[in-house]
């Protein structure tokens, strides 16, 4: 029998995927002496031509993803099927291609004030959003595998970016060896559970899994332990903060979030659809996991000088908020997962891409006192610094209150539908952390409105590009604060018509 | 005549030894080689589960993995380059600028 097979439902990765191609390639033509204006370019003009023409090819993506959203759901090959175009992929990749295109945007002035603009930046960075874009939509253990290391690999180098720097190079090969050991005890776990059940397919193994099985727990256990890495849960969390401190600016806010949608997509597939029958096991350990992060994530942060390696913290503490999300399991769950991931890309983005707009002269500005009297010297930064501030700490009426709104609702929700006192008890440990993180959060507005800035600071001017990243963030993080419940309700739907999906799915 | 689950010992050897290589080791180098281990223990185990079960998937997967495991090598000996070259070492508890 020959599969039919759907091209057209790999339309959201098509133009990534041209761009990941063609990028380098210009870079090359463009770098020649002679070159068909039969006048060189100078590098900054590549730069910005380069960023250009790989956000051309995102917002394409992200046209086309739009257009998937409202449409049917497509397959790419019957029968076996190995990428699902669903609701939930669809979405992800909406909120992977918009943090991408905010990465792009913020990048162009930074890579030229860190004297490390050279063209392969772009190519790389679309080659991960096209990993990432196939790992939201893998039901398959194979393509898993493949897109989790398409996504990584270029990240390996993109956190290496600054090759002269010796922090860069640490960060580097820190994430190089902690990310390849995840994918070794990933691709183990993968081996056991096909070995136990003999299919690939996520919906196979769902319908053979032997929850009362030693070896098929094994498995599942290993890729669960796998993917904690990918997405930096305690205790598998410990190179995240070195990394994030290490690595270029705009590529750490490029790694926090999109990175963490991704990866949240492929483990909330793979935890409801093959290793559904061991659901209360696995929860069990990600009860634990969830309340690790938030807490460890939440008081690690609170001694940090340095804003990355802060926001490092902050991103463990918020990868527990978001398991909230994937225990409690429900369509609300899911949703509300869906949501937050949406929420937290624009709030960490935002703040990401401050920092990164203070960097000069090859250096990066990153420790808080650095933000010393940004309210006087540049007002429209300290806003939006603040905004995401208050929004990460899930102060209303920002974006981020109604994320971990929906979240600690759809836990207690749960709680009293099933009577299980351990979600009630996972919903009062975030609200607490909420409260452990104001200590934090709040220092970075208190050094910006309180603090005069030292008679030496003269904070760069935000570029072009780098006001519309801040002005989106800052838009993003009022509005879906104020107007949730439409993308909420449309989400829910969206999570239902995967799940409808998913179970037909299986031949 | 050598029993399917043999395959499977050894396969979960290879993988122990590099796991525990990873963890315990020092030289940059050696902890990729056990990375490649832990790869190619999975990559046995899949070899063997395939024949088990008389379909092609866990083939198909292992050439997957090879290549992957290639380009995850070629990365990382970039990346160990650049080590050597900014600070002359290729020991792990050397590169320490970055803690807490």
């Amino acid at each position: 029998m020959i599969p039919q097979i759907d091209i057209g439902a790999l339309g959201p990765m098509l133009p990534v995927a041209v761009g990941a191609i063609l990028l380098p390639l210009a870079e090359v033509l463009m770098a020649r002496k002679r070159t068909f204006l039969s006048r060189p370019f100078t590098q900054e003009r590549r730069g910005t031509f380069l960023a250009v023409a790989s956000l051309l090819c995102l917002v394409i993506a992200l046209i086309i993803s739009v257009n998937g959203l409202l449409g049917p759901s497509r397959v790419f090959n019957s029968g076996n099927p190995m990428i699902v175009m669903d609701g939930v992929a669809h979405f992800l990749n909406i909120v992977v291609l918009l943090g991408a295109s905010l990465t792009v945007l913020g990048s162009v002035k930074y890579l030229a004030d860190i004297h490390s603009n050279h063209g392969e930046y772009y190519a790389l960075l679309m080659s991960s959003v096209l990993g990432m874009m196939f790992l939201t939509s893998a039901s398959n253990l194979m393509m898993l595998f493949l897109a989790l290391e398409l996504m990584s690999i270029p990240l390996y180098v993109l956190a290496g970016f600054r090759r002269s720097s010796l922090r860069s190079n640490e960060s580097a090969l820190k994430y190089f060896l902690i990310g390849s050991f995840a994918s070794g005890i990933l691709l183990y776990g993968m081996a056991i559970l096909y070995g136990m059940t003999g299919s690939i397919s996520l919906a196979e193994i769902g319908k053979r899994f032997d929850p009362e099985s030693a070896p098929h727990l094994l498995g599942a256990a290993l890729v669960v332990v796998g993917l904690g890495f990918k997405i930096s849960s305690v205790p598998f969390h410990q190179w995240a903060p070195d990394v994030y401190e290490g690595a270029p600016t705009s590529v750490t806010g490029f790694m926090a979030t999109t990175v963490k949608v991704a990866a949240f997509g492929a483990l909330m597939r793979v935890l409801a659809v093959a290793l559904e029958p061991a659901a209360e096991l696995l929860y069990g350990a990600l009860w634990v996991m969830a309340v690790l992060s938030m807490t460890l994530g939440n008081v690690m942060a609170i001694i940090q000088q340095n804003i990355k390696r802060m926001l490092a913290y902050s991103s463990i503490a918020h990868v527990g908020y978001l398991l909230v999300g994937v225990i409690v399991g429900t369509l609300d769950g899911y949703a509300a997962v869906l949501f937050y991931l949406l929420v937290y890309t624009f709030m960490t983005i935002g703040a990401f891409t401050v920092v990164a707009i203070l960097a000069k002269g090859g250096e990066d500005r990153d420790r808080v006192e650095d933000l010393a009297g940004l309210s006087q010297s540049r007002p429209l930064m300290a806003v939006v610094m603040t905004l995401c501030m208050f929004a990460l700490a899930g102060i209303p009426p920002t974006a981020g209150f109604m994320g971990k709104f929906h979240l600690f609702r759809a836990a207690i929700e749960r709680g009293i539908e099933i009577g299980d006192t351990s979600l009630f008890w996972l919903a009062i440990i975030g609200v607490l952390n909420s409260a452990i993180s104001l200590a934090y959060y709040l220092r970075v507005p208190l050094v910006m409105y309180f603090r005069d800035a030292p008679p030496t600071s003269d904070p760069d001017v935000p570029g072009f590009f780098e006001r519309v990243v801040l002005l989106t963030c800052l838009a993003a993080v009022v509005l879906l604060g104020i107007v949730p419940d439409d993308i909420f309700n449309v989400l829910s739907q969206t999570a239902a018509s995967a799940q409808h999906l998913l179970l037909l799915q299986s031949p | 005549m050598i029993e399917a689950w043999e395959y499977q010992v050894v396969a979960g050897l290879l993988f122990m030894i590099g796991t525990l290589g990873v963890l315990v080791r020092r030289n940059v180098i050696v902890i990729v080689m056990c990375i490649e281990l832990m790869l190619n223990a999975a990559n046995l185990s899949l070899i063997a589960f395939s024949r088990q079960w008389g379909n092609h998937d866990g083939q198909i997967f292992v050439f997957m993995v090879i290549v992957v495991a290639a380009v995850e090598v070629a990365v990382g000996l970039a990346i160990i380059l650049r080590l050597v070259s900014n600070r002359d070492t290729v020991n792990i508890e050397d590169t320490s600028l970055l803690k807490w």
